[in-house]
């Protein structure tokens, strides 16, 4: 070095650019874009699966203050009613399908309800077992009965249940039958039986639900044993069976209902299903078929209930009020062939899809309904033991 | 700043703890306040043996453990046989093309991790063409398919931190004086001994810095594990998140946390001995 002077600013920048070549630039940021990058995925992998029905959002945002937040499972709607209810009532509703497991979902809001903090929800939407906890919990509130007439069209064997005497927190949103989801054609058989699953053939080429009640309620009916009535060892057995049938792989993954992706795509050949779900993949999959096996099939009920830091308990009451007109039920069976707990129904799915009324998914004839089972309530113990061996067997 | 004396006699004394107080807050408020709350979580609650979910992690979830770093150092192999010789080419052999293929490196991270984990999941399918194509050539694995096996997770961690591993080698390669391998050679060396001998040890803060970047994330990552595993893929990451999220035993998660640190960093330690270099690139 020549000089030796205090640095001109021309100097400086100079030397500025020296060291910092283009290049080097270029790598640093790009380094820094892709920490960006994968940080901000990461969240996104934390946050919501499936982002159902995102162009309400702005629909929300602008009705202001008369907007609900409503979070349901995948595959549980027609595609007009949200906008339709918005237009008929006034109130915007953020309807997002951000449900994909009861107990990932209980993890969520557990929290910032215990400390009453908001969920930022109007309604959530949880299976009954789960619903009676978060009842039991002082999570939810009364449902207004003022803006929800309608509540008189819930059909009578739902309208008393034994997590919630008189349905004041809660209300059907829908119910489903838990079975075996397969396609025949490139099984080149017909199934009948739980057991089929567990046909060596299929090694590799079956999953089953991380919903405890529906995988377990199943795996028992195929020992021949009641879920109704099953004792904690029978549950353990079924658990064992679970297990060896993971370890061996035979089992190939434990889904929500994300099984879906894996059915349409070929990759699986049997999924322990719901009812409704089939229907949602004809236009992709037509070959696709629900089966309700020789020995049973599992019947629950997702409930409508508002979470105790909802500020809008009458925009929401008015939303369940709008899915309990018969009409209106019918359109999203429609477009989700589930059971309806809404009275007259039937008669309005007739008129706009007559196939389908007479759909055993959507109207069960009666040897199925007997063939329906209910997992009976299990204590907190019990629940802990069951759940602790489910678990281990599904190598969560 | 024109005519400004930059003499220094007048500089802030606070300026340095000025410039670092961000930083520290931040890591104060968003590392060490919740690792200190999980250190307080995986001691358990009252009436349990403190060590209870640390002894649960080891006897339980062993082979999980196992299992995420066999995988996780795998990757980090591949990425480094993969990453390399790109790097190489791109920084000495590239001329004018070196920007764009910096670019196309950095492309894939436009989308998001999830969704290009997704994709891979349709590449992989049993119905899908590379499946129908190893079959023809018999290269199929034991289970007959691609998706849901050891090989798909590994391969997915790889590709996600593929570029983790390119560009601090890229940056490191890049600094090398070339009239340094010039010289390697007029003093007889071939190319492959100037590689060996001048650019290869020049280049291994990078090497180092990229197996960090990729071995860390991919040991406790589970989103590959969860998409393109079986339930006999399971990696730690996966374990934590369920018993966190689904069978919510709290200690058991946090105990398991902290054993994965804990391991992570005792290996970087051996790691940083093994390779003798304090710097980073």
């Amino acid at each position: 070095m020549k000089r030796r002077e205090p640095y001109d600013e021309q100097e400086l920048q100079s030397l500025v650019r020296r060291a910092l070549s283009r290049r080097q630039f270029l790598g640093r940021t790009a380094l820094a874009a892709g920490g960006l990058a994968l940080g901000s995925s990461f969240l996104a992998a934390c946050g919501k699966k499936d982002g159902g029905a995102a162009a309400d959002s702005t629909a929300a945002a602008a009705g202001g203050a008369k907007a609900i937040n409503i979070s349901n499972w995948p595959l549980y709607i027609d595609a007009k009613t949200v906008a339709e209810f918005t237009t008929a009532t006034g109130i915007a509703a953020n309807y997002t399908e951000d449900v994909n497991d009861n107990d990932e979902f209980f993890a969520k809001i557990d929290e910032p309800l215990k400390r009453g903090q908001s969920i930022d929800r109007d309604i959530v939407v949880l299976t009954d077992w789960m619903a009676g906890r978060l009842i039991k919990l002082g999570y939810t509130q009364a449902i207004p009965t003022g803006p929800f007439p309608n509540k008189a069209n819930l059909v009578d064997n739902l309208s008393n249940v034994g997590f919630d005497p008189g349905r004041t927190h809660s209300v059907p949103w829908m119910s489903g039958m838990t079975g075996i989801a397969y396609n025949p054609k490139t099984l080149g058989r017909e199934l009948t039986s739980i057991n089929d699953i567990f046909d060596p053939k299929y090694k590799g080429k079956v999953t089953m639900l991380t919903e405890m009640r529906d995988t377990l309620g199943l795996v028992m009916l195929g020992m021949g044993k009641d879920p109704a009535t099953c004792t904690l060892d029978d549950a353990k057995a079924a658990c064992a069976k679970i297990k060896q049938a993971r370890e061996s792989g035979h089992i190939r993954r434990f889904t929500g209902n994300d099984y879906t992706d894996d059915l349409s795509a070929g990759n699986i050949s049997i999924a322990i299903a719901w009812s409704g779900d089939i229907q949602g993949l004809a236009a992709d999959s037509p070959d696709l078929v629900w089966l309700a096996p020789r020995e049973g099939a599992m019947l629950y009920s997702d409930n409508m209930m508002i979470p105790k830091s909802s500020t809008n308990p009458d925009l929401a009451a008015a939303f369940m009020n709008y899915v309990y007109d018969p009409a209106h039920s019918a359109q999203i069976i429609a477009g989700a062939p589930y059971l309806s707990p809404v009275k007259g129904m039937g008669a309005e799915l007739e008129k706009i899809d007559p196939a389908l009324a007479k759909s055993p998914l959507v109207n069960p004839p009666d040897d199925l309904r007997a063939r329906l089972h209910v997992f009976r309530w299990l204590e907190e113990a019990e629940e802990t033991e069951v759940n602790k061996a489910f678990q281990d067997a599904i190598g969560a | 700043m024109a005519g400004t004396a930059m003499g220094g006699t007048r500089r802030n004394p606070w300026a340095p703890w000025l410039l670092v107080a961000p930083g520290v807050l931040w890591l104060l408020a968003f590392y060490l306040l919740p690792t200190l709350a999980l250190a307080r979580t995986s001691v358990g609650p009252e009436g349990v043996a403190w060590y209870d979910g640390y002894q649960r992690a080891f006897t339980d979830y062993g082979q999980h453990l196992l299992r995420s770093f066999w995988y996780a150092g795998l990757a980090t192999v591949l990425a480094l046989l993969l990453g390399y010789p790109l790097a190489y080419v791109i920084a000495f052999r590239a001329g004018r093309a070196k920007n764009l293929l910096l670019g196309l490196v950095v492309l894939p991270f436009f989308t998001t991790f999830l969704v290009r984990t997704f994709a891979w999941k349709t590449i992989l399918g049993d119905e899908g063409w590379l499946v129908g194509l190893l079959g023809t050539l018999h290269l199929l694995p034991s289970e007959g398919r691609l998706l849901s096996t050891t090989w798909a997770v590994i391969g997915g961690l790889t590709y996600n931190f593929l570029p983790f591993m390119i560009l601090p080698i890229y940056v490191s390669l890049e600094k090398i004086d070339r009239r340094l391998t010039e010289a390697a050679q007029d003093l007889y060396c071939n190319a492959l001994e100037a590689f060996r001998k001048v650019v290869l040890p020049l280049s291994l803060p990078g090497v180092f810095a990229g197996s960090l970047l990729t071995f860390i994330p991919a040991a406790g990552d589970f989103i590959n594990a969860e998409l393109l595993g079986s339930p006999n893929q399971k990696m730690l990451g996966s374990v934590i998140q369920g018993q966190f999220l689904t069978v919510r035993d709290y200690p058991l998660a946090a105990a398991l946390s902290f054993v994965l640190m804990t391991i992570i960093t005792i290996l970087v330690l051996i790691y940083t001995r093994l390779l003798g270099t304090e710097e980073l690139a």
